[in-house]
Formats: structure tokens, C-alpha cells, sequence
């Protein structure tokens, strides 16, 4: 390639940038006259509520397109004196903390309001006030545990499927691994539709909370089907790649999932919900046990495996306390929604890749097995999620 | 080569996108701290902050554009000429407004319709059988009118005859009967263009004066800033929580008569509740004999009640709304009591007049 040629392609491949930035320079600057239209409304979104001593703190956002400042603040419509931290000036996308001084009692629900400069308040309605959880030693220690209940030892159990897969024909083999596709696709739903929950509830519209989940599920998708697609190519001499990486990929996928699983719990610690969060632990205790049966059934007909199954089910489990941690103590709303949307995007590529490999090997897809196995595993997760 | 390529692209990518992810999760990293303050609320509960302060209730930061205590005991008599048969005629002249963006309360600014460049209007004033002549011109971008409610023609009853903007009207009509009345702007939708605030208290007195007293005035209103039919704040005299912070100078064993007018929109009832005494109240001002000795008075939207009363200890006494939602929310005040001889006697006394 010739050096002038070289030079047209760069000049190709800038001038449509340069044109593009000509143009928005002049719509912001002397071109904006005949674009003024329509009114500029301000929007805050309070995004966290925090009940502690003698005080609510609300962490106030930005949400809107020109910058505002927060003069009043109330506590179920009437008005409160407050402070706020850094100023009351906030430019767009920016956070601040404000703080009520108010004699909350536990367990009453509040409406906690803050005035824009412009007259206009926004609202938010917490169900319960309890104070929130401070990270100390023992509840890190506390939320540990609750992921370990919730996540590894569950997860462990499932595995110790592995000699009655073993014992089964062709057939109900793929039964039980259509089953497995069954439960993975339920869970996948599950976090999905969790997610869209966080991001109706607790995300300003600003942030598109939809398109984030349905970005971040089909990136996650295409990353790890290409991480997986490697894993396979580097070990294709050795017999036991596909089914070891395929388990290694539910693995992962689950514990992204257990991820999500231990933030629904440890929000749920955090939000004095202790009703609910008790019978979120016994809930996903017995669901998980069957995400471990999913880990085994591809294994089942590799030999000396014992090794690799227990770091699996520590790969799957581990993420619960984190999780746990995560919601009990640092609970946003963005991150659930991005953990959740990750976890159902690694399940669908553990659901494509299950089918992929079968599909090689029988026929699969138009099999009794499959369609048997996929109803059984979604109606027991439904029945299951039921009594969650 | 191509793959490591690649590989680096896609970490480079990630990174981007982890980096923006956390700029969105964890934005407040507070860099410079400052010396904190300890913040004080009026409940008593105390805290530190580096931050702002922001409290309505406890404000002693700039004086706001509108000041209620020049309104509290500010009477307009008009121009004032003897007609050639011995009446007395009182010229008034009102402009209406609608496009003031006022500080209602502190921070807040809201798009007021004013009489004379305030809410409310002035409180017009003249004696029983005066001739009122009030030269109206509508200097706003709506149609407005001035309704007073009294004794008068139809045709001055300001209802009919919009002025559009620009536009003038003389209303003219005697003063009658005694007592407190009010006037408003009477254009449909006439709830928005009270609640915005083209509102006034109008007061007739009798040929016979009032025994002499300290005059006061309260408007009692509210101020959906919002617009979602609801009053976000509650006022006497507009500004929430003003004489909270600014209370009112009275004095022990003087005469108080105060003209209130309930012109609050959305809530069918307001009420008015005083401390430390009690009062005789006159329903509309229009009878000598008062009506009942109370602390606490209901009124509708429109009413009007003068109410006489003196303090025989001083002291801070509270007076507010005790529907207790509107005095949490502005309509709540205090008189500051003192001995007699402390008041300074300018503020005592409000001989009309001529």
C-alpha cells in the first residue's frame, strides 16, 4: 500500500468525526437559538434511604437535565429541617447526601419527600424504617455463613448426584440433562425478571434500566460463549474438554446467578426483613441443591472428576457470600441489576452449549428425553419458586 | 498476533466499561472536608455537617423579596378627596401581574399573580359609606378582574367583564357594609388564579371607630408549587414558617384586633388556634356583639373573622393552624409578648385616615 493511499484512507475514516463534531459545536453554541422548544424540567431520584441513629440520610441523585438545587426536605409530607452534603447544588448525574434529624420508629413505613428549587417534590416511600446494618466483624462473619447455607453447601449436596448419573442409560441421561437445561432456564428467567424489579423500584428512568439488563445479558453471552470456545480449543486432544468445560461454564453461570441470589438476601437483611430474608435462605437452600445436580449431569460420564467437582461447586457457591456482603452493606441498584443481567446471560450460553454438545452426539433437540426433561425441570422450579 | 490484538482490545473495553459502571455506582467520593458545623433543629436533635443547611422552619439567611411584617400592619386608605356632598372618595390604583417568579420560601421560587406587585394585594381599607374608586389595569399576558365582595352594582361586581392584558377597568361602588371582606380575581379557572395569588383583604370600617387596638392582618394561604392540587406550603401572609422565625412584637394588656381572611385553595377547611389567651371573634366584621370566645376558629375557604384579644403575660406564645398537617407545613407563627412599656408606640394605634 502506497503512502498516499495510506493517507486517503485515514482521511476517509476522520472527516465523518470531524463534520459530526462541526455540527454539535453549532447546535450547543450559536446554532441552539432557533432549537430553544419545549420547557427543560428539573428531576431528582432518591435512590437510597438510610434509617441510623435519630436520623435519615437519602442519597439524592440527578436525574434530570439541568442542574438543581434541593431546598425542602420532609418526612411524610411535613416539613423537616436538613442538612446536606456536599451543597445543595447539584449538577447533572450528581449525588448528594441529605440528612434529616428525625425520631423514626422502627418498623413504621415513611414517605420521605425532597423540594427542588423549582417548587416540585419527589417522593419516596420506604414500608418499613430499620436502622441500617454497619459493617462490623460479626455481620460480615454473620453474612458468610448465610452465603454459605445459600450457596456452597447446597451446592455440594447436588453434587453428590454424580454415581446415580452415572448408573443411568443413554436415554434417561438425557432426560436429566434436559432437566438440568430445564432449571438453568427457569433461573435464567428468574434473575431477568428480579432485575427488572430493581430497575422499575430503586433505578431512575434516566439509566434505561431495561436496555442495561438486555446489553449486559447478550455481552455476557457472547463473551463467555468465546472464553468457553477457547477453553474447548486449547484441551481438544484430551476426551474429557467438552463435558469438563461445559460443567465449568455451569459452574460459572451459577455463580453468577448465586451472586444475585446472595444480594436478594443480604438486601433483605439490610432492609430489616428478617421474615423474609429466613425463608429466602430455606428457599434458595433447597433451589440450589438442584443447580448442583446441573453441574454434575455433563461430568457424569468422565472418570476421577472428584477434584474438579469440588471447585466447581466452590466456583457456583462462593459468589452467595459476596453477594450476601454486597446487598447487606453496599446495596445498589445498578450493580444488582448488571450481577443479575450476568448471571442470566451465562446461563443461556451454559443452556446453547449443553445443547450444542449433545446435539453432536445424538439427536437431541427433537428427543422425547428433551422435551420431558426441560417440562419436568421448569415446572419443579416453579413449584419451588412458589413457596420462595 | 491478531488474537493478542484482540484480546487487548476487548481489555481495554472492559475496563472502560467497568470504570464508567463505577462512576455510576459510587459517585459521591467527597474530596476536600471542610471544618463540620453542628446544626441544631428546632425539635432539638443535633447533628454535624460539612454540608448545607437547608431549614425553612428555623431561617435567619437573606430576607426574601416579599416581607410580611410590612404587610402584617400595612393599610392602603387610597387617594383621598371630599366630594362637593361631603363624601369622602378613595382612589385606588392595582395592577396585575402574572409573570413574577418569586423566592416564596427559601430556595423555592414559584410563578406568582400579583395585585400591586405582591401576594397578597394591599389590604384596602376605607370607612363605612366611602365612595371606592379602584383604578384596575391588567398588565398581565391573562384575562383578570378584581371581585370584591360587599354591597355593590352588578356590573362593578368584577366578574362579567374580564380585562384582558393591557387592558383597564375602574370599579366603583361604596364602601358597605362594615366589616372584613376580601378581593379576589374572579377569572375562570378562578382556583388557579386565587392559588396563584390575586387575593386581598378588603376592610370597612364603621363611621363609628373601633375602639384603638394594634392592628394586624392575616391572609391565610398556601402555595401549591407543584401544581398537583395540593398545597405544598401553608402561610399566614404567604411566606411558610416567616413569623416562626421573625416573631411578632405585641405588648401585654394592649388591645390586638386581627383581620384574618382564609383564602387557601384545595383544602375545604382552615383553621386558626392561639396560644397563652383568648379571643372575642366576629364573623365577617360585620356585628359589634362578637360571636364566641375561643382559641380556636374554623373557617371556610373565603371566610373572614376579626378576632380581639390582649395577653396578660409575656413571653413566646405560638399561633398556627391546628390542622397540624398545614402548620407543619408553613402556617405556623408566634407573638413575642412584652410589657407594655418595652413596645415602641409607633406600632400601636391605626387611626384611619382622611
Amino acid at each position: 500500500m502506497s503512502q498516499s493511499s495510506k493517507y486517503k484512507i485515514a482521511v476517509s475514516a476522520v472527516a465523518p468525526i470531524v463534520l459530526l463534531t462541526i455540527l454539535i459545536v453549532f447546535i450547543l453554541g450559536s446554532g441552539s437559538s432557533f432549537l430553544q422548544f419545549g420547557t427543560v424540567l428539573p428531576e431528582i431520584y432518591l435512590e437510597k434511604i438510610d434509617f441510623v441513629d435519630s436520623e435519615i440520610q437519602v442519597t439524592v441523585r440527578n436525574t434530570g437535565p439541568i442542574d438543581v438545587n434541593v431546598v425542602v426536605a420532609d418526612v411524610n409530607d411535613r416539613i423537616q429541617p436538613a442538612a446536606i452534603e456536599p451543597d445543595n447544588h447539584l449538577t447533572r448525574f450528581e449525588t448528594a447526601l441529605v440528612r434529616i434529624p428525625y425520631d423514626w420508629n422502627e418498623g413504621q413505613p415513611y414517605a420521605i419527600g425532597l423540594t427542588t428549587n423549582d417548587g416540585t417534590r419527589f417522593e419516596k416511600v420506604v414500608d418499613a424504617a430499620f436502622p441500617s446494618l454497619q459493617p462490623d466483624g460479626e455481620l460480615v462473619g454473620y453474612f458468610a455463613l448465610i452465603g454459605m447455607y445459600v450457596g456452597i453447601i447446597p451446592v455440594m449436596i447436588g453434587l453428590l448426584w454424580l454415581p446415580f448419573i452415572k448408573k443411568l442409560s443413554q436415554n434417561k441421561y438425557q432426560f436429566f440433562l434436559a432437566f438440568t437445561i430445564g432449571l438453568l432456564l427457569f433461573l435464567a428467567l428468574d434473575s431477568l425478571e428480579e432485575a427488572f424489579e430493581i430497575s422499575q423500584n430503586n433505578l431512575a428512568d434516566t439509566f434505561n434500566g431495561t436496555l442495561l439488563i438486555g446489553m449486559v445479558t447478550i455481552l455476557t453471552f457472547f463473551g463467555l460463549y468465546f472464553v468457553s470456545s477457547q477453553l474447548i480449543n486449547k484441551t481438544k486432544f484430551s476426551k474429557i474438554s467438552a463435558p469438563v468445560s461445559i460443567s465449568l461454564m455451569v459452574a460459572i453461570g451459577i455463580g453468577f446467578h448465586n451472586l444475585g441470589e446472595g444480594l436478594a438476601i443480604g438486601a433483605a437483611v439490610g432492609l430489616g426483613n428478617l421474615a423474609l430474608s429466613t425463608f429466602l435462605i430455606v428457599g434458595f437452600a433447597i433451589h440450589n441443591t438442584t443447580e448442583g445436580f446441573a453441574i454434575v449431569a455433563p461430568l457424569s460420564k468422565t472418570k476421577s472428576v472428584i477434584p474438579k467437582l469440588a471447585a466447581m461447586g466452590l466456583i457456583a457457591g462462593t459468589p452467595a457470600i459476596f453477594g450476601a456482603w454486597i446487598g447487606g452493606f453496599f446495596f445498589s441498584p445498578f450493580s444488582a441489576i448488571i450481577f443479575l443481567a450476568i448471571g442470566a446471560g451465562a446461563i443461556f450460553q451454559v443452556i446453547i452449549s449443553i445443547i450444542l454438545w449433545q446435539r453432536r452426539e445424538n439427536n437431541f433437540l427433537s428427543s422425547w428425553p428433551l422435551m420431558l426433561g426441560i417440562s419436568l425441570g421448569l415446572f419443579v422450579m416453579y413449584i419451588t419458586s412458589i413457596f420462595i | 498476533m491478531l488474537r493478542s490484538q484482540s484480546t487487548k482490545m476487548l481489555a481495554v473495553l472492559l475496563v472502560i466499561f467497568a470504570v464508567s459502571t463505577l462512576y455510576f455506582i459510587f459517585p459521591t467520593i467527597t474530596v476536600a472536608q471542610e471544618e463540620p458545623k453542628t446544626f441544631l433543629t428546632h425539635t432539638g436533635l443535633m447533628i454535624k455537617t460539612t454540608g448545607e443547611v437547608i431549614d425553612p422552619i428555623g431561617y435567619s439567611g437573606e430576607p426574601l423579596e416579599f416581607n410580611p411584617d410590612e404587610f402584617l400592619r400595612d393599610f392602603d386608605y387610597g387617594i383621598v378627596t371630599e366630594l362637593d356632598d361631603g363624601t369622602i372618595l378613595r382612589e385606588f390604583t392595582i395592577t396585575a401581574r402574572d409573570d413574577q417568579i418569586m423566592e416564596v420560601s427559601p430556595g423555592v421560587f414559584y410563578n406568582v399573580w400579583t395585585f400591586n406587585g405582591s401576594v397578597p394585594g394591599p389590604t384596602i381599607r376605607a370607612t363605612e359609606g366611602d365612595l371606592i374608586q379602584i383604578h384596575f389595569i391588567n398588565e398581565g399576558s391573562k384575562s383578570h378582574t378584581m371581585h370584591f365582595h360587599g354591597v355593590h352594582k352588578a356590573e362593578m361586581d368584577g366578574v362579567f367583564e374580564n380585562v384582558g392584558p393591557g387592558g383597564q377597568f375602574t370599579y366603583e361602588f361604596y364602601a358597605d357594609p362594615v366589616g372584613l371582606h376580601l378581593y379576589h380575581c374572579h377569572v375562570h379557572p378562578v382556583e388557579e388564579h386565587i392559588a396563584h395569588g390575586l387575593y386581598g383583604a378588603y376592610i370597612v370600617d364603621p363611621k363609628e371607630p373601633r375602639e384603638p387596638a394594634d392592628e394586624l392582618v392575616f391572609v391565610l394561604n398556601g402555595l401549591d408549587t407543584d401544581f398537583d392540587g395540593e398545597n405544598n406550603f401553608y402561610a399566614a401572609n404567604t411566606i411558610p414558617f416567616y413569623y416562626k422565625h421573625h416573631p411578632i412584637q405585641i405588648s401585654t394588656n394592649q388591645l390586638v384586633r386581627a383581620y384574618v381572611v382564609n383564602i387557601l385553595e384545595f383544602d375545604a377547611v382552615n383553621n386558626f388556634h392561639l396560644h397563652g389567651t383568648l379571643f372575642h371573634h366576629f364573623p365577617a366584621g360585620t356585628d359589634s356583639v362578637p360571636s364566641g370566645f375561643n382559641d380556636m376558629l374554623t373557617m371556610s375557604q373565603g371566610d373572614r373573622q376579626i378576632l380581639e384579644f390582649e395577653y396578660e403575660y409575656p413571653g413566646l406564645y405560638m399561633f398556627h393552624a391546628h390542622v397540624t398537617e398545614f402548620s407543619e407545613k408553613g402556617w405556623v407563627s408566634s407573638f413575642l409578648v412584652k410589657e407594655q412599656n418595652e413596645v415602641k408606640s409607633d406600632l400601636i394605634g391605626n387611626e384611619p385616615v382622611i
